[in-house]
């Protein structure tokens, strides 16, 4: 199959627009295979995705760039109970989630 | 989904930035492309379940903000596309990823077949879903 979503990269742009990910802590919720995380994963200083589909997990770590190893990391959870403490992060990203 | 925002807000830091970022599915266009040009094949139903988890939505994160937890900044539309070769990998790919979300009418489907099938090698199929996306920042006291 060769889907191809939004070559024209509108997302990428509105998502930039709208959020400077430079030196902040990022949450994403719905991070699914990482297809919007390797869009500005580079510029945080950690990144979290959270999903709560296993294989999409495993696409996304099998897919991680080599330089996000030590900087963007996923698990398996859901939004209704984040194993993390308070104030953890400067942003949260609702992909296609809520 | 209220108590998500809820867990959101909690891991978020003061002045910290929410993102939502969904697709808004009924009525997206339904049509082929080839060589600068574009044949209207019609546009995509979304279920009413779906239509009824949009509204849950922006429900949610309405009451979230009537809570005092985020305040809305921003908010704009932007167009997503979706291209496919042909009408067969579209119509697989809407079977596997979005029946629990939108119907095509048959007609439709005959109108993308005819276009493409018109359109020759250079034709494609594309379904251009309108995006909302919203900046919501984080209230907390001291």
């Amino acid at each position: 199959m060769t889907l191809q979503k939004d070559p024209e990269n509108n997302e990428t742009r509105s998502l930039h627009a709208l959020a400077d990910f430079t030196g902040r802590r990022a949450l994403e919720i719905g991070c699914g295979e990482g297809r919007l995380t390797w869009r500005y994963a580079r510029s945080t200083r950690l990144t979290v995705g959270i999903d709560p589909d296993q294989d999409s997990l495993r696409a996304a770590m099998q897919d991680r760039p080599a330089d996000l190893l030590g900087k963007a990391f996923f698990a398996r959870l859901s939004a209704l109970h984040l194993p993390f403490q308070k104030e953890t992060f400067d942003i949260a990203v609702l992909a296609w989630s809520l | 989904m209220v108590h998500a925002l809820n867990e959101i807000y909690r891991v978020l830091a003061p002045a910290g930035t929410l993102i939502d970022l969904r697709p808004l599915m009924e009525g997206s266009p339904v049509e082929v492309v080839s060589e600068g040009q574009t044949y209207p094949a019609g546009v995509v139903n979304q279920l009413p379940e779906d239509i009824a988890n949009d509204e849950a939505a922006n429900q949610s994160i309405e009451k979230a903000a009537g809570q005092g937890w985020f305040t809305l900044e921003r908010s704009d539309f932007f167009p997503f596309s979706y291209y496919w070769d042909s009408p067969d990998e579209m119509q697989a790919y809407v079977e596997e990823q979005w029946a629990d979300f939108v119907t095509i009418h048959e007609s439709v489907w005959k109108n993308a077949r005819s276009f493409w099938a018109a359109a020759g090698t250079k034709g494609r199929l594309r379904v251009q879903v309108k995006m909302m996306i919203a900046r919501w920042i984080v209230v907390k006291g001291d």
